[in-house]
């Protein structure tokens, strides 16, 4: 029903936009979320839901299909018919990490047709507060002498490859062996972790972050956007000298499957330019730490491209790469 | 500020219409959908989160806690009712609650369920207020060894839900740990047990797996003999608990509510395994042990207790540490961040008015889900009137229809049925189902702590013995097999005495 109003509500303001483009959408479109509801894929893609169901004028159906670290949800979108009316919602990890990653995963980056990405996070790494780490340089000293471990959301996260990556980045050899990677089940449980002194550090969204840094939970090091992350006492890691660490960042967008025609794609690029622009879906996500910046689908195609060849570069490097 | 200061000024955040409103909403919306089977509490949670944005941050969290409350409690009925569990929290439910429909006294169980559900709710968030700094400290003393420990100890259920033997409830939680490891490695990554099936690879699907095991088999007993079935209802019996039961019932709920509140107050176990513990206590220490299984009323009361006594408490890590417990409260907790509120110690020091009003929220809460499931409990008991042949089709409908809403994948509907084939021919031969679902429930848990404390102290076990609460645990567990096996000896000693048996 509210879905409907929104379509009405949407039909009449954007009457001129939609009369143009005639055929699609005809009905509503299934939305795929490939991760679990209240994750930050899952609030992005809810928020976003929003404006972007108002300026689509069709409902869109969200269904979260999850399971794998977003495989389960990402292969049903890939094997859904390419005429628009399945779409899924893409993630670092679903879609540029894992893929780098995972030799047995049932898809690639070439089985989707991206439309846009929407929402970059900041990715920063931290330590527990009352840790006598308190800069990068305390944490690489530390980390060649040995013993210290950082946790993760599971193999072939973010957080995964982020912890090697920084650790790789500031030169400790053999990072996979002298720091030992400790997966837990979830971001949340991840950041337990470190609060808990089951590891040492962890790299995630500043979004995942955020509430610990200002509780004084936990010490932020180093964030790796270009620039400082409001609420974070931490040098940026071009400041570091590390300016290749702007590459991991965490991100939302929107996919199709891979032969989703071009007039769709481009469709899909205008409805996004307008619904992102919505003032509370902006507020609302920069209160949870993300940046807003709406990309073209080219532009998405390059950006998910350009990080996935520099993750796959570290995986083929250091040996990364899952077989199994 | 002082104490009184902070009620007040909780009490002018909440102490307006609309808060309550919310608050009720919450609850009754919660209800109902624990009440549909497939329909989890998680998932009710998850659909109104998007509804609370445009509201104020008070009532919203509060629409979302009483969805909560009231799916964990919803989750009971149609687990005394039709063996399915709506939640699966409620699992432990089923034991008990279902012989005493098919004995026709489904009034009382559900009777008997709510007062235990709002005790252990009471009690729970009563702990929250007043014990969440101290709790949350000692949850953060809980790492992978510690993890591990309590996981191993909670195993030691599987004995106490057996049933008549043993070896048959080994062999049922076998089959659990098993199937659980379907999936990926947590450690490597790596596939496992998936036939390259891209489906297998997040698991198998615990409300799948669930509701096959349980419902499907009645469905399936029915279909295969419906003779004994034909034009059978069960009546609703007796309508309501006695006081007298309620007073025998006392000891075991507020025990329940305390296993409850101490495993919610440490993240990442859930209300499921606590309705299980709570359970095979209850069992332990009840003067009635031998009719537990068989429709025993202090059974649904010590599950319930457990279950509810989680849901208050999950919110100490919450509001104290910043920290999700399940995946519920990590839903809630987004819902915080929305709203521009940092869960954590801070907050005690600068929203000090929302803690405080969440805390009235959260007393009243408790009252609002007596009320509003004294109503659902008399709506809904009349399904134990509706004929067998009648009931069962819809049953079935309502089992398809859960199972693929949950990850909306067809799959998990294949699943559902391969399991309840699996679960008939369990039930044909009298191998107990509870076994396999603990095992299904603990044995990630239990793998995957032992795992990551390994990889902690690279290698060395002696990691599993790092403090007094691996101790403690350790402990709890010899006495347990202990008991266990001289509970077995005795019990073949007294068969073999007896001429002509054994």
């Amino acid at each position: 029903m509210k879905f409907a109003k929104f379509g009405a509500v949407g039909a009449l303001v954007f009457g001129l936009a939609t009369a143009a483009a005639a055929e699609y959408p005809e009905r509503p479109v299934n939305m795929i979320i490939p991760f679990g509801a209240g994750g930050a894929t899952d609030i992005s893609a809810r928020t976003i839901a929003e404006p972007l169901g108002k300026v689509v004028g069709k409902p869109l159906i969200m269904a979260n299909v999850t399971g794998a670290g977003g495989a389960t949800g990402s292969v049903a979108a890939m094997n859904a018919k390419p005429d628009g009316y399945t779409m899924l919602f893409t993630r670092v990890g679903s879609h540029s990490v894992n893929p780098a990653m995972k030799a047995t995963l049932p898809y690639t980056l070439d089985d989707f047709r991206y439309v846009t990405v929407y929402e970059i996070n900041p990715f920063a790494c931290a330590v527990a507060a009352d840790s006598d780490i308190n800069s990068m340089d305390d944490l690489v000293a530390r980390a060649r002498e040995g013993g210290v471990s950082f946790s993760s959301s599971g193999v072939g996260s973010g957080l995964h490859l982020g912890g090697v990556m920084v650790m790789d980045a500031f030169g400790v050899e053999d990072p996979l062996n002298q720091v030992t990677h400790i997966p837990m089940d979830g971001g949340g449980a991840a950041a337990t972790a470190v609060l808990a002194g089951t590891a040492t550090f962890l790299c995630t969204n500043s979004s995942a972050l955020a509430s610990f840094v200002s509780n004084g939970q936990l010490k932020p090091l180093m964030v790796t956007t270009s620039e400082p992350v409001v609420g974070f006492d931490a040098p940026t890691a071009a400041d570091l000298g590390k300016p290749e660490l702007e590459q991991l960042v965490g991100w939302t967008g929107i996919a199709g499957p891979k032969d989703l025609p071009d007039e769709v794609a481009a469709k899909w690029g205008e409805w996004m330019q307008a619904a992102a622009g919505d003032e509370e879906f902006v507020s609302r996500m920069e209160a949870v730490g993300s940046i807003i910046d709406v990309m073209s689908p080219e532009e998405a195609n390059d950006f998910i491209r350009t990080q996935y060849n520099t993750f796959k570069d570290l995986v083929d490097r250091l040996g990364m790469r899952i077989e199994g | 500020m002082s104490f009184l200061d902070s009620i007040a000024a909780g009490l002018s955040l909440v102490g307006n219409f609309e808060a309550f409103a919310a608050l009720f909403v919450g609850v009754l919306i919660g209800t109902i959908a624990g009440a549909i089977p497939g329909m989890s509490a998680t998932m009710a949670v998850a659909l109104t989160l998007p509804f609370t944005f445009a509201m104020e941050a008070v009532p919203a969290i509060l629409l979302l806690l009483g969805v909560y409350k009231g799916g964990i409690f919803g989750g009971c009925i149609p687990a005394i009712l039709i063996k399915t569990p709506g939640t699966p929290a409620s699992s432990a439910t089923v034991l008990d609650g279902y012989p005493m429909a098919e004995k026709g006294q489904a009034g009382k169980a559900l009777g008997m369920a709510l007062w235990a559900s709002c005790t252990a709710d009471l009690i729970s968030n009563l702990s929250l207020i007043l014990f969440a700094g101290w709790l949350a400290s000692f949850a953060l003393n809980f790492g992978p060894p510690e993890f591990f420990t309590l996981i191993l100890f909670s195993l030691t259920i599987i004995a106490g839900v057996s049933g008549n033997s043993l070896l048959k409830g080994a062999l049922s939680a076998m089959l659990g740990l098993l199937l659980a490891t379907v999936g990926l490695d947590l450690v490597y990554g790596t596939n496992r047990l998936t036939f390259g099936d891209p489906n297998l690879m997040g698991g198998l699907n615990f409300i799948a797996v669930l509701i096959g095991l349980f419902a499907m088999p009645e469905v399936m007993s029915m279909v295969w003999d419906p003779k004994p079935h034909e034009g059978k209802a069960r009546g609703l019996g007796s309508d309501s608990v006695t006081f007298g039961e309620y007073k025998r019932c006392f000891r075991t709920i507020v025990r329940g509510s305390f296993i409850g509140v101490f495993l919610g107050s440490i993240p990442g176990i859930g209300a499921a395994p606590a309705a299980f513990l709570s359970y095979s206590e209850a069992r332990r220490k009840s003067p009635n042990k031998a009719n537990f299984g068989k429709g025993e009323v202090e059974g649904v009361a010590a599950s319930e207790a457990g279950n509810n006594g989680v849901a208050g408490a999950t919110l100490i890590p919450l509001l104290a540490l910043g920290v999700p417990g399940d995946v519920i409260t990590a839903i809630i907790i987004g819902a915080f961040m929305i709203h521009g509120l940092q869960p954590g110690p801070m907050m005690f020091v600068l929203n000090k008015d929302l803690i405080y009003g969440l805390f009235i929220g959260l007393i009243v809460s408790s009252f609002f889900l007596f009320f509003i499931g004294s109503l659902a409990i008399r709506l809904f008991k009349y399904v134990a009137d509706i004929p067998r042949g009648v009931l069962f089709p819809g049953v079935l409908v309502l089992c398809i229809y859960g199972v693929f809403a949950v990850n909306n994948n067809i799959f998990d509907v294949g699943v559902m049925f391969v399991m309840g084939w699996v679960g008939y021919v369990m039930l044909r031969n009298d191998i107990p189902a509870a076994p396999f679902l603990i095992a299904f429930i603990l044995g990630p848990l239990l793998e995957n702590n032992f795992r990551q404390a390994m990889l902690m102290s690279g290698n060395s076990p002696e990691i599993l013995f790092r403090g007094p609460i691996t101790w403690f645990f350790w402990f709890l567990t010899l006495l347990t097999v202990a008991a266990i096996i001289r509970a077995g000896i005795r019990a073949t000693r007294s068969m073999r005495s007896k001429p002509g048996a054994g």
